[in-house]
Order: structure tokens, then sequence, then C-alpha cells
């Protein structure tokens, strides 16, 4: 069997990999151009959202459409509380998102941990088009259709100090705001490690492959699903949050179906239930613009035409099904499975 | 009379019967696919907005509405046919998210593959019955022939298909595959070819649907997104295993969407489904109209 | 006639039939006895195609029944009432057997007709929901539903299963009756012996997959040696 590394060794060792690892994400920050590092900032906001929808389904077997909905609560709260409190310090605002994420999962899990498989991934697949709706109407709140904006994340002087040149500025203004991100991704990883290691994790393992059985140990079916649900809808308020910071602006239309079906592509892509498929999935939204224009160099499609300009829902749509199909433990599997075959 | 029948919770109990007609239609559909291969349709009313766009879009070539209709509907059924034996049966006895996730990725791509074929088209699709409301003593009452029609074509839709299920030879198959496959095929029946069958007639049905909420409406692929999710609620609620269940409750998620629109307001709708949902599951997860089935080690 | 050669099954890694070979000759019970996972049942469902042999050959007549589909081995003749019946509860009981006459060129009225005269009790009890009969009405059922078809072969897999012993004794000479007036090749699997022994023409005796003894019933139930076999008690 192969075992990762985070299996092999305790808490300690994981905490000295996440820095290690973090640290050499934020070198490459400085290799990068600005263009990339916005694409990286964008990849590691959606990993977080992705992991914690990857926790939910790999580890409890529960099908979530709602998780762009808890985004949408955390992108909400980021620009609200950053417009009505200027000055404070965004730490307080990937907080709160992330607590009314919880809270919101929390209130949304009491009836969906009752139910199973297709009614779980109906009924938050319900609430994922209720949010919208209720955001356009909530007009005092959220600024109606057209949104909120904020100010966006410029860097402080001290990081804007390390660059020099005459695009010194241009330069630490695109990369803050990327390593902001991947600080707040790598806090979130290094959690979730943790917890696929904890009582917890192996509970849900559980109760996801035999509930009676779970049952029969002592395990709380109702508790632990509940648990489940509420740390996967606080990433997605952390990840939507982030992904206000990044932005600048919030709209309802961003966080409709068509999210959480790129959630799923993106998690399913990578590899489900696994930490190295949840970046793999972030990296894939990072370059997901890229990927569909090679593929329309390939085939030759007009991008201006109607059909280049739903090119990229055709061609993720079509990889969530092939992936899912054929490979449905993802690029990790894959990878995994090319391993072996060296070794042989 | 024309003043009661116009009344605003009269208006209300017409309005909310005709989208709950076509809510309990679209439930019935997922009920027979899930009936058949434990399969949620998580592309159900994708795929009968594409069969529609096939059929439909002719109309304004000016082919007759009522043999589009035919088209949009046998499009439908071959959809249908081919998905199950393409996307479902290489799936059959793997965990029930994958088939879950593979018919979201389908979701996804007939709306981006009907988007990307078919440029919005900004005319409305004609009715072919007047939609313009009836008058009854200087008052409006929110029935016209068009919302005779709906309910009516529904109504002969379900009877047939209760028909088929329960008095042909045929739907004794049906029920039999989907209630015990491996006794049904020492029987020698073709359980496979039921399998397809009841996709076939799904996504009909569904298709039907799909073409009866576009008419008097702009073309448009997200067209049946609302109306599913309303059509999803009843079923769950209804049980997905009874037929009767999830055209009972699709008529009670139309009146109960309807009230609240009218009275409370317009974005709280498609929420009042999810209310309803909760409600409806809380009191009995296994949906309103089952008999408990217990959960085996 | 059915001929069984050099028949392997594993599950897995577990192998639940070894180089069985026998054959059920036409108008005769043949019982196929053991303990339980002796690999009786699996005999049967590789028989009907429900099961896929490593190697081996099953053979109707002249046609290999290997690698074809179970659905279609049954419209050939072959009738299989599986373990624990398979009624099914939620259709009447004229349903299970119009399902049962469906594959076939029977006429469905005559059909029926046909079975109510063999098993009375099922008559009064037409319109009724499987699931309210009895075990010895579901046992009548299932040998009804599979009959109506008629096949030249049935399959029983454990028919005697929670009958009462006065039940077990009708059932076992209803079996003997049909299998002489419908010229049937009858393979019976049992965990009671006695009777299965007592109609039965010829007997195989699996153990742990594969055959331990093959000859005429009489001869079986005469050996002391094989007792231990089928009775899973070592003397």
């Amino acid at each position: 069997m192969f075992r990762t590394v985070s299996q092999r060794y305790p808490t300690g060792f994981r905490l000295v990999a996440t820095v290690v690892l973090c640290a050499v994400a934020l070198a490459i920050t400085f290799v990068l151009t600005p263009l990339d590092d916005s694409k990286l900032a964008g990849g590691a906001a959606m990993s977080i959202v992705i992991l914690g929808l990857s926790w939910l389904i790999g580890w409890s077997g529960q099908v979530s459409l709602g998780n762009a909905g808890f985004m949408a609560i955390g992108a909400y709260t980021t620009a609200i509380w950053a417009n009505h409190h200027t000055t404070s310090p965004i730490i307080w605002s990937l907080f709160l998102s992330t607590v009314l994420g919880g809270v919101s999962g929390f209130v949304l899990a009491l009836p969906a941990t009752r139910l199973r498989g297709p009614y779980l991934a109906g009924m938050t697949l319900a609430f994922s088009f209720a949010v919208a709706p209720l955001a356009i109407d909530s007009r005092s709140l959220t600024g109606g259709s057209g949104g909120l904006f904020i100010n966006f994340l410029n860097s402080p002087s001290w990081f804007a100090n390390l660059f020099s040149g005459s695009d010194a500025l241009v330069k630490a203004n695109a990369q803050w705001p990327a390593d902001v991100a991947i600080v707040v991704a790598a806090v979130a990883f290094f959690f979730m490690a943790n917890l696929f290691r904890s009582r917890t994790g192996r509970a849900l393992r559980l109760v996801r492959d035999n509930e009676v059985a779970a049952e029969l140990v002592g395990v709380n079916l109702q508790r632990t699903r509940t648990l489940a649900f509420v740390i996967s809808a606080a990433y997605a308020g952390l990840g939507g949050s982030m992904m206000t910071l990044l932005s600048g602006s919030v709209t309802p239309q961003t966080y409709g179906l068509t999210l959480s079906i790129l959630l799923l592509t993106l998690m399913v892509l990578g590899g489900i239930g696994t930490l190295s498929g949840a970046v793999i999935g972030g990296l894939i939204y990072s370059y997901s613009d890229n990927i569909v224009s090679i593929v329309n160099k390939v085939t030759g499609v007009n991008p201006t035409s109607t059909f280049g300009a739903n090119l990229k829902g055709i061609v993720f749509g079509v990889l969530l099904i092939l992936t899912m199909m054929l490979a449905p433990r993802g690029l990790v599997g894959l990878g995994s499975y090319l391993r072996r075959l060296v070794r042989r | 009379m024309g003043t009661f029948l116009a009344s605003r919770v009269m208006t209300d109990i017409f309005g909310g019967l005709a989208t709950g007609a076509v809510v309990a239609l679209i439930a019935l559909s997922l009920v027979i696919i899930w009936q058949s291969t434990h399969v949620l349709n998580f592309a159900q009313g994708a795929m009968g907005m594409f069969a529609t766009f096939v059929g439909m879009n002719l109309v304004f070539h000016g082919l007759n509405y009522w043999l589009c209709l035919l088209l949009s509907v046998v499009t439908g059924m071959v959809l249908g046919g081919v998905t199950e034996r393409v996307l479902i049966r290489p799936l059959y006895g793997k965990p029930e998210i994958n088939p879950i996730v593979v018919m979201i990725g389908f979701l996804g791509v007939i709306e981006a593959v009907i988007a990307s074929i078919w440029t919005t088209n900004i005319t409305m699709l004609p009715s072919p019955f007047s939609q313009i409301y009836y008058q009854s003593a200087g008052h409006t009452i929110l029935v016209s022939p068009f919302i005779f029609y709906e309910v009516a074509l529904v109504a002969i839709v379900v009877i047939a298909i209760a028909l088929l299920f329960r008095r042909t030879n045929l739907g004794l198959q049906m029920r039999a595959a989907a209630l015990a496959p491996e006794v049904s095929r020492l029987l020698g029946v073709r359980v496979g070819r039921l399998l397809t069958l009841g996709w076939i007639l799904s996504t009909g049905v569904g298709t039907l649907a799909a073409v009866v909420v576009s008419t008097g409406q702009v073309l448009a692929p997200t067209n049946m997104d609302g109306i599913f999710v309303s059509a999803f609620i009843a079923a769950a609620v209804g049980g997905l295993e009874s037929p009767l269940g999830a055209i009972i409750a699709g008529l009670a998620i139309g009146l109960t969407e309807q009230f609240i629109l009218d009275f409370w307001s317009t974005s709280i709708a498609p929420l009042s489904g999810v209310i309803v949902l909760v409600i409806g599951l809380s009191l009995r997860p296994q949906g309103l109209f089952t008999k408990h089935v217990s959960r085996r080690v | 006639m059915i001929r069984v050669e050099n028949l392997s099954v594993s599950y897995g890694a577990v192998a639940a039939l070894r180089d069985v070979t026998f054959e059920a000759p036409t108008g005769k019970i043949t019982t196929v006895i053991g303990a339980n996972g002796a690999g009786k049942t699996t005999l049967l469902r590789t028989i009907s195609g429900l099961v896929k042999p490593r190697q081996g050959s099953i053979r109707l007549g002249e046609f290999e029944l290997i690698g074809t589909a179970t659905e279609e081995i049954a419209r050939r003749g072959v009738g299989h009432v599986p373990e624990g019946r398979g009624v099914i509860e939620e259709l009447t009981v004229e349903e299970n057997l119009r399902l049962g006459a469906l594959a076939s060129k029977v006429d469905l009225a005559e059909g029926i007709a046909r079975q109510f005269a063999q098993f009375p009790a099922l008559e009064s009890r037409r319109r009724n929901y499987a699931a309210t009969l009895s075990g010895g009405e579901r046992q009548m059922l299932a040998m009804a539903r599979a009959l109506i078809a008629r096949p030249s072969v049935l399959l029983l897999d454990e028919p005697s299963l929670g009958l009462a012993p006065q039940v077990t004794a009708d059932m076992m000479r209803t079996i003997s009756e049909l299998c002489a007036s419908e010229d049937l090749t009858v393979i019976l699997v049992e965990q009671n012996a006695k009777s299965a022994l007592r109609i039965a023409h010829d007997a195989v005796v699996l153990h742990l997959g594969r055959v331990a003894a093959f000859g005429t019933a009489a001869e079986i139930a005469a050996d002391e040696s094989l007792r231990r076999y089928y009775l899973g008690v070592v003397t």
C-alpha cells in the first residue's frame, strides 16, 4: 500500500511540511509574472473551497451542490464587513466569513444530514438556486444585482519595499494578494490534514462505508455528518471571502449552479478526498482559460463564436463525465497508478 | 360568481395548479427513471430543453406546432435511451455518487451545448391556444385556453402512464424489472431493454413538459432550471418511489409557491421550495408516500 | 438434459466450485446435496448464467449455456426457482404468474388456468399481493410461476426451507409428479437430504465445491460414509 507522508508522521511533521511547502509557493510567486500571480491567487482561494467539498464528498459520501451558495455567504460577509469597517484587518473578514459560512452550513445541515445521496444533492441544488435571487432582492444589504465593491487588496509598504525598479508597485500589488491567498490556503490545508487523521476523520469514513457498523461502535451518525457539513461550508465561506478580497467585488450571478458544477469538476479532476487533489483542482482553475484556449487551438474553434464562448462549459463537463467514468480517483489516482507502474 | 373567480385566492389557486401540473409531470418523469435505474436524473430538465430546441425551433421556420412537438418528444426519447446506454449502464453497481456526479456534468454539458448551437432567439414560441385570460362579469380570471390545454395534456399523459404500468404486460414487466431485476431475468424478462425503455419514456415525458413550459416563452437553455428544482422537491417529498406521491406533491408545490409569490415576496419563492422539502423530509425522510424501508448492513 | 462438465467457479480468490462434472437426465430428478457452503446455490446460479464460471461447460441438449445471458437461458426453457423463492411481494399472485408466462409463447389465460388446477390454493388468492402469502403458498407460487412457461428444465433451490414437515412432504410429492407428467429435467438443491433422496433418481454430493459422490439416489442414501458430507456430521 502506498502511504502518504502525513499518514506516517504526526502533527509536528505536518506543520513543518506545511511551512516548507508554503514557503516554496511564496518563493515561486516572486519569480512569476503579475498575471500568473493573480491566476495563482484565484487558484489558491478556489483550492480551499475544493478541499472543503472534497472532505464532504470524499470522506463522508455526502454530495453537496450547495457549496457555491456558502461561498456566496462568505463573499458577501467580507464585502459588507469591509465596507463598514474599511480599516479593519482582513483577518477579521476571513474569520467572520468562515464562521458565517459554517453557521449557515449548520442550519442547512439540520435537515440535510438526515438525507441520503440523491435527496441531499437535490436539496443542496435547490439551495444553490435560491441564493442568487435572495441576494438580488435584499438590495439594501447586498447591492442587488449590481453587487458590492470593496477596496483592492493593495500591498503594505514593507512588502512593496521588497521590490525595486519602475514597475515595483505593480508587481507588489499583484503578488501580495497571491501571497495572502497562499498563506490562508496553507492554514486551511494544515487544519484539514490533521482532520483527515483525526478521530472525526476516521469516524466519518466509517459512517460513509457502513452506517450500521459505525453506530455499533458508538459513532453518533447525525453529529458526525453535521460536523462534516459545517466544516465544508466554513471552507466554502473562507474561499468565498478570499474571492471577494481578490476581485474587489461580489456579484450574485457568480455564485450559481455553474460554479457548483465547476467546483465538483475541479474536485473530481484533482482526486476526491485528497489534499493534493484539491491543490491540483485549484491549479486547474488558475489555468482553466489556458486549457480552453489550447482546446480552441487544437480544434480550430473560433473563440469569439457562440460555440467558442461556451467551450469552457462543454470541456469541463465532458472532463467531469470522463473522469468519473474512466478514472474516478482523478489525477491523484492516475499519479499513484503510474508510480506503481514505474516501480514494477 | 365573476368576483369570486377573480378573487386573489382563486387566482392563486388557478395559477398554482397550472404550474403545479407541469411540476407534477416532471416529478413523475423523475420517478420513472428512479424506479427503473435508481438514478436521480439531474440533467432531466436540460435534456428536455435540448429536445425542445431541436423540435420547436422549426416552428420559427414555418413548421406546424404539433409536428414540432412530436419531433421534440421523439428527440428527447432518443436522447434518453442513448444516455442510459452510454452514461448510466457502465455505472451500475458503482457508489451512488458516481451517477449523480456524471448526470450533473451532463447537465453542464447540455446547457453549454444548447447555448453554443442556438443563439438566443428573442421571439416567443407561439402557443397553439390563446393565452388571453377569460373574463367573467367584467373580472379577469387567470384561466386561458392555453392553461386548459396545459392541464389536459398533463392529465392525458399521467393517465396514459398509469394505464401502461398498471394494465399492460409491458408495464408489468417494467415494474418487475425495477422491483426485482434478478428474479425478472430468471423469468426471461429482458431487464436491460426495459431499463432503457424506462429512460426513453421518462425523457419523453420530460420533453413534453419542457415544450409546455417553453410555449409562449422565449426559448432559453435555462428555461427548465427553476421548475426542475421544484419537480425534484416534489419527487423527493413524494418519496421518489411513488408516482402518485410525486403528482400530489407537484400540485401542492405549485400552489405553495404561487401563494408565497403573491402574498410574500418574489425572491423568497425559490427558497420556499427548500423550506417545503425540509419540512416534508423532516416528517418522513423517505418521503411522504413511501412505505418505510429499513436499511441493511 | 443438462450436462455439466469440468465446471470451476471462483469468487475472487475463493474457489466455489472445482471441476464439477455430472449429468441430469430428462424426466428424472437429480438432487444436489451437501453442507452449507458446498457450492450448491452457486451451481444453480451458474447454470442460469447469473455467475460467470472460470472454466467448464454446461449444455442444455446440444446448446452451450455458458456465455448466454440469464434471460435468454430462461427463454430456452430453464425455469429457476431461486433461494428464498423470489416471489415479488409488491405484485399480486396473478401478476407474478403473468410475469412468468410473458417471456414464453404460452397462452396467458390457459397457462394461468393450468397452474391454478395444479395449485388450487393459489386461485382463491389470485388478487392478493404476494406479500400476504404463507411460506407454503409462496413456494407454490414460485413453482407455478416457473412452470407456467412450460420449461424443459426446472432448477429448485431449497424448496423445503422454512416449511413445516407436512408441507415439505406435499411439496416433494408434487415435484415428483410434475417431473413425470411434464417430462422435466429437475435439479433439486436441498439441505434436507433425506426428503430429497427419497424422491430423486440421481444424486450429486458436493463437498467444498467438489463432487464427493455421484450416483443413483438409492446408492448414495445407502452409503454410510457419505453422510458426513451432506449431513455435515463426522461419524
